[in-house]
């Protein structure tokens, strides 16, 4: 669904992403690891479409949506507007259709209670919710998550790891960069380490004893 | 002090207005052209220098070019009306692009971007994604630019325009008194310049949430 071939990808001069490939499946939840500054929302990015490459080709024939980190949603609109703006644009589906679809995402989220009120007095967790069902309501088959347990404390980060577990058991498949390693290993088929640009590692991690410990290692190394 | 005192200062209260909402709805439409034009780096050499020269001199100075100095250089002969809706629409232009302009940078990029994600059209992201928090943004400097120009319309009166000023100082000439016509044009200047500050409020209120 997605394939991504030889990418590179500079900022003035500075190298970001050097020479990335990459294969996602459908239903596969993979995980983007490295430090800070290693490349991973920029390679998100890139695969969005936000910015471009310099080389290298991204082939994908599926749907992708977009979690911000910092989730932007859209502060004048209510959280009920917030989810329905975009997908009401597209015109393939009913309002009513829609409606159903929204109500059923908002009580799996549980932010039913929600919908009158505006971003600026939502958690972060309220506010990521929020910005999970305005990505699902354009039913993606691939979603995008840059950092989605940043500012979240554990209790969160676990059910955060839920909610996207279920999400993807619906035929979306996921990548999701993080530095957490805790919170990747949890949730991710698949991580790859990128470190300065390169993939350093790509690892399965049903086949490691303990996945987070050889992440560690790796991120020693140079 | 009497009736006709009110109504004849009054009756300045007409031009006032022509001037106030004939600059305003020719400068807010050139001030959005301005800040397409210039987000899309089209003209940006002849429209910065525009923008500069006008706040950089005085606003009597362009009215006085404008009504006098056309004649001879255009060979146009403006009324004191068109050339006084000409000058307050290209002050205007200038300020509320500068306005307009900061109230689009202040909106994050991310939200350009979110709205890319979410496949929302270039239009359909500046009208309802965009443009609503730009207004939130610049509603205050908005208010208070309609108000300095409904004071600065007063400037009519030196090329011969019959606005609330004008009036006022001609029956001070005629009744040799100058405080109740004073008195009475500041006024009508401040009733009106407390309804746009009402109206503003209104619509701020209407437009901020939570
Ligand atoms: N628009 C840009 N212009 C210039 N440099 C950029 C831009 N975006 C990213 N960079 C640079 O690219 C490098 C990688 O940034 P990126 O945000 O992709 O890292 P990251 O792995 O997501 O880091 P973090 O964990 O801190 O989010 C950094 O050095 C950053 O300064
Ligand atoms: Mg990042």
């Amino acid at each position: 669904m997605l394939s991504i071939k030889n990418i590179s990808k500079s900022f003035a001069g500075n190298v970001v992403l050097k020479d990335i490939s990459m294969e996602i499946v459908p239903e596969s939840i993979v995980g983007i690891a490295g430090p800070s500054g290693g490349g991973k929302s920029t390679l998100l990015r890139c695969i969005q479409g936000l910015n471009t490459v310099d080389s290298g080709q991204i082939l994908c024939d599926s749907k992708i949506g977009f979690m911000f980190q910092d989730f932007q949603l859209f502060p004048h609109m209510t959280v009920w507007q917030n989810i329905l703006y975009a997908a009401k644009l597209e015109k393939n589906k009913s309002i009513y259709e829609l409606e159903e679809l929204a109500h059923g995402l908002l009580k799996k989220l549980d932010i039913e209670s929600l919908v009158e009120r505006y971003p600026g007095n939502l958690s972060g967790g309220q506010k990521q919710r929020v910005a999970l069902a305005r990505s699902l309501m354009l039913q993606p088959d691939l979603l995008l998550c840059d950092e989605p347990t940043s500012g979240l404390d554990i209790a969160t980060m676990g059910e955060v790891v839920d909610l996207l577990k279920s999400v993807c058991s619906k035929q979306t498949a996921m990548i999701i960069a993080s530095h957490d390693l805790d919170f990747l290993t949890r949730i991710a088929d698949r991580i790859f380490l990128i470190k300065n640009g390169q993939i350093i590692a790509h690892m399965v991690v049903k086949d490691l004893k303990d996945p987070i410990g050889y992440l560690r290692t790796l991120y020693g190394k140079s | 002090m009497n009736f006709v005192d009110w109504t004849f200062i009054g009756s300045g209260a007409k031009v006032t207005l022509e001037l106030l909402f004939g600059g305003l709805s020719i400068g807010v439409p050139l001030s959005i052209i301005l800040v397409i034009l210039k987000r899309k780096n089209l003209g940006t050499w002849l429209i910065n220098p525009y923008i500069s020269i006008i706040r950089g001199t005085p606003l009597i100075l362009q009215l006085s070019l404008i009504y006098f100095a056309s004649p001879g250089i255009l060979g146009i002969k403006f009324t004191v009306l068109e050339a006084g809706i000409i000058a307050f629409a290209l002050n205007n232009s200038a300020y509320m692009a500068e306005i307009l302009r900061a109230g689009v940078d202040s909106v994050p990029k991310g939200q350009f971007e979110a709205a890319e994600t979410l496949k929302i059209s270039t239009f359909y992201t500046w009208k309802d994604i965009i443009l609503p928090q730009v207004l939130a943004n610049i509603l205050p400097a908005f208010t208070n630019e309609i108000i300095t120009l409904l004071k600065e319309t007063a400037l009519i009166a030196t090329i011969g325009g019959a606005d609330i000023m004008r009036k006022s100082q001609m029956l001070a000439a005629e009744q040799f008194t100058y405080f109740a016509p004073l008195c009475i044009a500041g006024f009508l200047y401040y009733i009106l310049a407390v309804l746009v500050e009402f109206l503003a409020k209104k619509l701020e209120k209407k437009i901020h949430h939570a």
